[in-house]
């Protein structure tokens, strides 16, 4: 008896004392890793890695380390839903980064506004993504923010007169950016010669190309994914269109000039985030992405870099008390006050409106910087 | 107690999305038990989802009414499209209910009143565990009866052999637009039940990868007995999350599954005759 | 401007027609549509890809690799699961669904492999070249595929004239049953026909690969939906058809696009479709369906 209460004394004591060692933050990372989505998915994915092993490396926030759980949501709205469950009631984290698509989030997002956990977003740039409510933060940047300065720019360097439009009409993130630039283009009074339409998928543009060709515009107008934006250019350039082209948030990956050569000359593009920016946090993030992964980062991964780097200086602040609903309502209070100078820029959070007044959640406040393409490279665009 | 709340709050999407895809096997069971092999039963779905949500989002209305829209509004296409098509045999009849499940796919992405590609989100969340099984079983004991039935009986005289069932005095065109339609109901009263718990649609998750997914989950289960489907819908959809360790295998893995069923358990997985026989010798043999 | 969207629509329908030739040459021979076509069209543009990076082997012997790998993999598919599948006298829609199968394996499989990132060929592999006309300008790899398409149906439909063995394939695309009766080795051509049709599906998968600088796992399901538009129109079977309905359908998607809405575009192919099977299900050159035993 005397042994066995020894020994639960010194069990006793072992936990106790754990209870004031370091206990993993357990991070959410809801991504599609596998489907069509997944080529946004996995650098998202790799973005939070790289970010939490260096917290990690560094000791830790508060002397915690950061644990990813990290699941595949394929990029279907069951899915991203099941994955927010289980990851909410069944591993219990604190946050949730994701999902990869806008449509997913609108599925899964109230889920957890409604567990009162919030739900990161790095990839979704739809509207009325916060306004699902008060749980959902995102820190990519709306294409309402950047392109009316990307037109702007392009108009003025190029004296644009007017301009050709194509985007992807199956496509919630290229069709919401067509209805910005379309907005934008009214305000800013130029005209349209045609728009044009093509679905995910498509490769041959010829059809269409050859009939904006036809309205001899001054620059086309695209809103598109970087892999149908180089196809484009590429098929462009082949049809003998020789006008610039004015890109929205799709168009800002490495992959654009690995394909499309310098068939992108002049492209006007607006984004937060570009390779060769040279701020030192980003260079230091790009180098540290190419030593981990083998490859170049791209915005998605830049996005979730500085989204798990914002989630960790608002933990930061806090004191976790060990209670699940406190500690993530406690997250959730930190957050709106969070700024950071990440990879993509200094940030900080912006409190969206809401529709019908009902409460909503945090959208990006930054600013875009715009790139020139020049010599098959982004190159911040100096000219006022 | 505290352990089925955790278990419910994670896997209570899950086992809604069972029940609807049992439903949607269930409409296919019925075409198919005709002799008919359609792949519009996913754009069905999608006109309900549709329907029931923009009521509920415009117009606000309650909820059965939403439901009964839902169905009504995919057997009016289906009515619409039925009587030209059903005259198309097999692989004929195949193709066609494919082109009209894409050409409805584009219909609906580039609506304005769709919300195109971007859906439609913020559908409130009403659907209850109950709808679901109470609507499954209605569904099960009705398709039960009506197999028992003498339309029932012309179903498989039909499919056996049109012609002889023609001769037999069976109006077949009547019965396949029977079938026909009460298939896209089913299909889209599934769909609108769908819309009200997932927050979200869009046309993306009504195409022909949904109408071969449905098809495969009715074909594994077997179409002999109304088991199959459900037995179908259930390994299909909660297999995947079984196997997550696999990554992008995991949904080889349903693939692999479709081939060898095809190849070695033509009747599906669950059929009633197979399974008796086999009874029967392992009793006789001793 | 009308004259660069004949040329499009002509340069596009070639790239239909060249996945159509080998899906309708199955269905001709075997009866069978067979849903897997797409895949293997995928996986010959994978196999060429792979060769081409990795051993640094020119075109050429990237389209061999395309031709091997699809051709075999077809040709697996019919010895393992087409040939019990008529031995057991399956109705033809089963063997359709269990092509869907083998078309969900391949594309995980090869996602799983490669992953799902946009591949594509290197830069020195493409033919350069670029043509301009007046106003019509087009690429010494679109006028390639053209060319290549329309000679392969040349071939083929010639082969299937004029050969002892085009004879014994349209023999058994009559009637397998008395094909037999007169000696043909009606199993061996069904495999010959399964590894030929599959190649020329890899062949056109590199080349519409190289055309559209484009690879992915899933780059074959699209394709696929259109290949079945096509040979519905131009007659499930028919060698000319495949060509004719290839074209048919380049043009109208490219004048649809061009000169109504770019919106429809998509819809046109399956319209279309829904349209023909209305009207004259056996297409342009089709003979029906129902074979006789």
């Amino acid at each position: 008896m005397n042994i066995l209460r020894k020994f639960l004394v010194i069990l006793a004591g072992a936990s106790l004392s754990c209870a004031a060692c370091a206990a993993d933050i357990k991070i959410g990372v809801a991504e599609a890793l596998t489907g069509g989505a997944a080529q946004y998915g996995i650098p998202n994915r790799n973005g939070f890695q790289l970010a939490a092993d260096e917290i990690n490396a560094k000791g830790g926030v508060n002397g915690n380390r950061l644990q990813l759980v990290v699941e595949d949501e394929q990029g279907k709205k069951e899915e991203a839903i099941n994955v927010f469950k289980k990851l909410i009631f069944q591993d219990k984290v604190l946050i949730i980064f994701g999902p990869t698509l806008s449509n997913s989030m609108f599925a899964a997002g109230p889920v957890a506004n409604a567990a009162k956990t919030v739900a990161f977003g790095t990839s979704n740039t739809a509207n009325g993504i916060t306004d699902i409510g008060p749980y959902i933060f995102r820190n990519s940047v709306m294409e309402s923010d950047v392109l009316p300065i990307t037109i702007a720019t392009a108009v003025k360097h190029y004296r644009i007169k007017k301009v050709a439009v194509i985007y992807g009409n199956d496509d919630a993130f290229t069709k919401s950016g067509y209805d910005v630039f379309k907005k934008v283009l009214e305000e800013q009074k130029i005209p349209v010669t045609t728009t044009e339409t093509y679905v995910k998928g498509d490769v041959d543009f010829k059809a269409q190309l050859t009939k904006i060709k036809g309205g001899n515009p001054d620059a086309v107008v695209c809103s598109c994914l970087a892999e149908e934006a180089a196809n484009i250019m590429l098929q462009a350039r082949g049809l003998g269109i020789k006008v610039p082209f004015v890109g929205g948030n799709g168009f800002n990956s490495p992959k654009l000039f690995e394909i499309s050569k310098l068939a992108g000359e002049g492209t006007f593009v607006g984004s937060p985030w570009a390779n060769n920016n040279p701020a030192p946090a980003n260079q230091h993030f790009v180098a540290a992405y190419k030593q981990k992964f083998g490859s170049e980062p791209n915005q998605f991964a830049a996005q979730a870099y500085d989204a798990l780097n914002i989630a960790a200086a608002a933990l930061q602040t806090l004191k976790l008390s060990g209670n699940l609903e406190a500690d993530r309502q406690a997250l959730r209070d930190a957050l709106p006050r969070v700024s950071i100078n990440g990879a993509t820029g200094p940030f900080k959070f912006r409190p969206a409106a809401g529709k019908d007044g009902k409460p909503a959640g945090f959208d990006a406040e930054q600013k875009p910087f715009i790139y020139i393409v020049q010599g098959g490279k982004f190159t911040l665009y100096a000219g006022k | 107690m505290e352990g089925f709340a955790d278990f419910w709050a994670t896997y209570s999407t899950l086992i809604f999305t069972v029940g609807i895809h049992a439903l949607l096997a269930f409409s296919i069971w019925l075409t198919l038990a005709c002799g008919l092999l359609s792949l519009a039963n996913a754009a069905f779905m999608g006109i309900g989802a549709y329907t029931a949500a923009l009521l509920t989002l415009q117009l606000n209305w309650p909820f059965p009414v939403v439901l009964a829209a839902g169905s009504m509004a995919p057997a009016v296409v289906a009515l619409a499209i039925g009587v030209p098509t059903l005259r198309l045999s097999g692989v004929y009849l195949c193709m066609a209910t494919l082109a009209f499940g894409e050409v409805s796919r584009v219909v609906i992405l580039n609506l304005d009143i769709t919300g195109g590609p971007e859906g439609l989100n913020g559908i409130p969340l009403t659907t209850q565990w109950w709808h679901i099984a109470l609507i499954l079983a209605l569904v099960g004991y009705g398709l039960a009866r009506l197999r028992r039935s003498r339309v029932g009986r012309a179903f498989e005289a039909i499919k056996e052999d049109e012609v002889a069932a023609r001769l037999m005095g069976i109006d077949v065109d009547r019965h396949k637009l029977f079938a026909f339609t009460l298939g896209a109901v089913i299909a889209g009263l599934a769909g609108a039940l769908n819309a009200h718990y997932t927050f979200f649609i869009s046309p993306r998750e009504y195409g022909f990868e949904n109408a071969v997914d449905i098809l495969t989950m009715t074909v594994l289960g077997g179409i002999s007995s109304l088991i199959g489907p459900l037995l179908g819908a259930t390994i299909l959809t909660l297999l995947p999350e079984l196997l997550r360790f696999l990554h992008s295998y995991r949904l080889a893995v349903n693939g692999v599954i479709l081939v060898l069923v095809v190849l070695f358990l033509p009747t599906g997985l669950w059929d009633g005759r197979r399974i008796r026989a086999w009874f029967e010798r392992r009793g006789g043999g001793r | 401007m009308l004259e660069q969207q004949l040329l499009n629509g002509l340069t596009l329908g070639s790239v239909y027609a060249l996945f159509a030739l080998g899906f309708t040459l199955i269905f001709g021979v075997l009866a069978v549509i067979n849903l897997s076509h797409g895949a293997v069209f995928m996986v010959g543009s994978y196999a060429a890809l792979f060769v081409v990076t990795h051993f640094a082997a020119p075109l050429w012997l990237g389209l061999i690799a395309a031709m091997l790998v699809s051709g075999f993999i077809g040709l697996g598919v019919d010895v393992l699961i087409l040939k019990p599948l008529r031995a057991r006298n399956a109705p033809h829609l089963i063997p359709m669904i269990a092509t869907i199968g083998v078309t969900i394996i391949l594309t995980n499989a090869i996602q799983g492999l490669f992953g799902v990132e946009v591949q594509r060929f290197p830069e020195e592999v493409l033919p350069a070249a670029d043509f301009v006309v007046g106003e019509v300008h087009v690429r010494a790899l679109e006028i390639g595929i053209v060319a290549i398409a329309f000679l392969l149906m040349a071939l083929l439909f010639f082969a299937l004239k004029k050969t002892q063995l085009g004879r014994a394939l349209r023999a058994i695309a009559e009637s397998p049953k008395t094909a037999a009766l007169l000696g043909i080795d009606v199993e061996g051509l069904f495999h010959l026909t399964s590894f030929a049709a599959a190649a020329l599906g890899g062949v056109a998968g590199v080349l519409i690969g190289l055309d559209f600088n484009a690879i992915t796992p899933f780059m074959g399901q699209p394709i696929l939906l259109k290949g079945v538009a096509v040979i519905v129109l131009g007659g499930m079977g028919d060698i000319r058809g495949a060509l004719i309905g290839g074209l048919f359908l380049g043009f109208a998607e490219v004048f649809s696009k061009g000169y109504i809405s770019s919106q429809i575009g998509d819809a046109v192919a399956f319209g279309l479709l829904f349209l023909i099977l209305l009207i004259r299900p056996s297409g342009l050159f089709g003979r029906v369906l129902e074979r006789k035993g």
